[in-house]
């Protein structure tokens, strides 16, 4: 294959960023830590996002609903339930969520698909703050959360599982059935793909892991408010991230994510002011010059190289 | 022989449109029918149904045997039976070979690998002319190509029945020449049974030891290419003339 030498980098690459991930903790601060956490948050939630939207090409603007789903859930039965039981358990009430909306969901296509992942995001957002709201719950207050240590390992965790997801879902032949439906639904089923069935599996699998990763974000902040773990910004950002790196496997995910997570990390210290104006020009940037992404460009630029 | 493919009955409504009509034939295992009709006649129609495209109001498909009628596209392709579509869609961003790989892995050979659907199609990407262009993108074909794509891919999901829809519309008649040669050629060799839609008549007259006529949905004519050219109804159909 013509793509050895590029693998070769990036497992290498790959080994240097595990072996950051595991230094991190003995080495920096806790604002170092808490950087770290940010990229691990973010390395979790992106390929994840990757395996049903990149890969189908059903862009979700919801992602966040299942993040939110894990934080509530976790909160709701803070003390009452251990926490080695109640992550799983957020990771399976989002991947049981998706498995219901997911059938009536994915049969509109484009941006009606995107509109309405929005909305439903959205109408999971009020509804547990009407409930909140009705039980005289405005916010809640979580004492004894683990200490930062922790969490960064558990998210250390989710974040290997996400990559692993998304590598492992694109080089199978489910991968492949994922990529032909999102050249042609119609073809592919026609040449035997079960497209409804992969489609909702991919959107379960897609779910999971983020709604664990509301769950244990809602540790880091001890103090719960319904409208920050659903806020629309967290799907707003993934998709951002997916589409700078490009690709259908886990490189363009890091990629993006190491860059934008950084850039914003950059920027809030140094000129918060400008961070949504500077990260609105990159996305400008992006979709209208470079919209394969980072893995995209990098292509195009060995093929102009082949050839010349 | 016996029929691979029996069609008893079927008809198709969509909402106050009748499409098809009380439609019965039945396609010998290794037979070349043909299927003739002016534009809005029902062929496509036809094809939808039996491949689970659509859903007939009416009747039955039995294919081996076995009533097809409500499973869906992709477990009548498991069964063994293959379409191609007159309007060509080609999965646009992937490699000839990644198409073909895609109707290998799902389709009735289901190939578990990709190596081992790879292997598979390679001699269908020479038997339909495409081993040249294997590694080029979909998009980058000619219309031609696309056809042959189009072939390559209900080909190489191993299935025993192939619907071949108006493969040859479009072409140039050398095209068409070569486009027969290759039909020819993937039934003979692979003892394929086929079911062909197509507008070239000569092409029809040519290949085919059959062919079924339908005009407004039903029905009209069922016969050997000869006959079906003196059939009155059928003349009267295409020609226009009295009864």
């Amino acid at each position: 294959m013509a793509s050895t030498a590029s693998d070769r980098s990036f497992a290498a690459l790959t080994a240097a960023g595990a072996l950051v991930v595991v230094a991190l903790p003995f080495l920096g601060n806790d604002y170092v830590v808490g950087v770290g956490l940010t990229v691990l948050m973010w390395l979790a939630l992106t390929p994840s996002w990757c395996v049903l939207s990149r890969l189908t090409g059903y862009v979700s603007l919801g992602q966040v609903v299942f993040y939110g789903l894990g934080a509530y859930l976790v909160v709701v039965t803070w003390q009452a339930v251990p926490l080695w039981l109640a992550i799983p358990a957020a990771g399976l009430l989002a991947a049981t969520f998706a498995a219901l909306v997911g059938g009536p969901a994915l049969r509109v296509r484009g941006p009606y698909f995107v509109i309405l992942t929005f909305g439903l995001a959205e109408l999971v957002k009020f509804s547990i703050m009407a409930y909140e709201a009705a039980s005289g719950m405005a916010a809640r207050i979580l004492f004894g959360a683990p200490d930062l240590m922790v969490i960064y390992w558990l998210m250390a965790v989710l974040a290997g599982m996400s990559l692993l997801l998304l590598t492992w879902v694109s080089g199978s032949r489910f991968g492949h059935g994922l990529r032909s439906l999102r050249e042609n639904e119609e073809a592919a089923e026609t040449l035997g793909v079960p497209v409804e069935r992969y489609k909702l599996l991919a959107f379960v699998l897609s779910a999971a892991i983020p709604g664990m990763v509301g769950a244990v974000m809602a540790l880091r902040s001890t103090y719960f408010v319904v409208g920050q773990v659903f806020d629309p910004m967290v799907s707003v950002t993934v998709i951002a991230m997916a589409l700078i790196g490009g690709g259908d496997n886990a490189r363009g995910p890091v990629l993006g994510v190491l860059f934008l997570a950084l850039l914003s990390e950059l920027l809030w210290a140094q000129a918060p002011l400008l961070y949504m104006i500077i990260l609105g020009a990159i996305l400008v940037v992006f979709v209208l010059l470079v919209p394969d992404g980072v893995i995209g460009l990098a292509r195009r630029l060995r093929r102009a190289e082949t050839l010349a | 022989m016996t029929a691979l493919l029996k069609v008893q009955g079927i008809g198709k409504r969509f909402g106050g449109l009748i499409a098809l009509t009380d439609v019965s034939f039945e396609v010998p295992a290794g037979a070349i029918v043909g299927v003739m009709g002016a534009n809005g006649a029902g062929k496509t129609t036809l094809f939808s149904l039996i491949a689970g495209n659509a859903r007939p109001t009416t009747g039955d498909i039995q294919f081996a045997g076995q009533s097809i009628v409500g499973l869906r596209p992709d477990q009548v392709c498991r069964l063994g039976v293959a379409r191609t579509f007159q309007i060509v869609k080609p999965f646009a961003a992937m490699t000839v070979r990644e198409n073909l790989r895609t109707a290998a892995m799902f389709g009735h050979a289901l190939h578990r690998t990709a190596r081992a659907a790879d292997t598979a199609t390679e001699p269908v990407l020479e038997e339909v002319g495409l081993a040249a262009v294997a590694d080029q993108p979909a998009s980058t074909l000619t219309l031609s190509g696309q056809k042959r794509l189009e072939i390559a891919r209900a080909i190489a999901t191993g299935g025993r029945l192939v619907m071949l829809d108006e493969v040859m519309a479009g072409l140039t008649p050398t095209e068409v020449t070569q486009m027969l040669d290759t039909v020819r050629h993937l039934h003979s060799s692979r003892g394929l049974t086929l079911l062909v839609i197509e507008h070239v008549m000569r092409a029809l007259m040519d290949l085919c030891e059959r062919i079924v006529v339908l005009h407004h949905g039903q029905l009209i004519a069922d016969g050997r290419p000869e006959d079906i050219g003196r059939d009155s109804q059928v003349l009267a159909v295409y020609f226009g003339g009295t009864r």
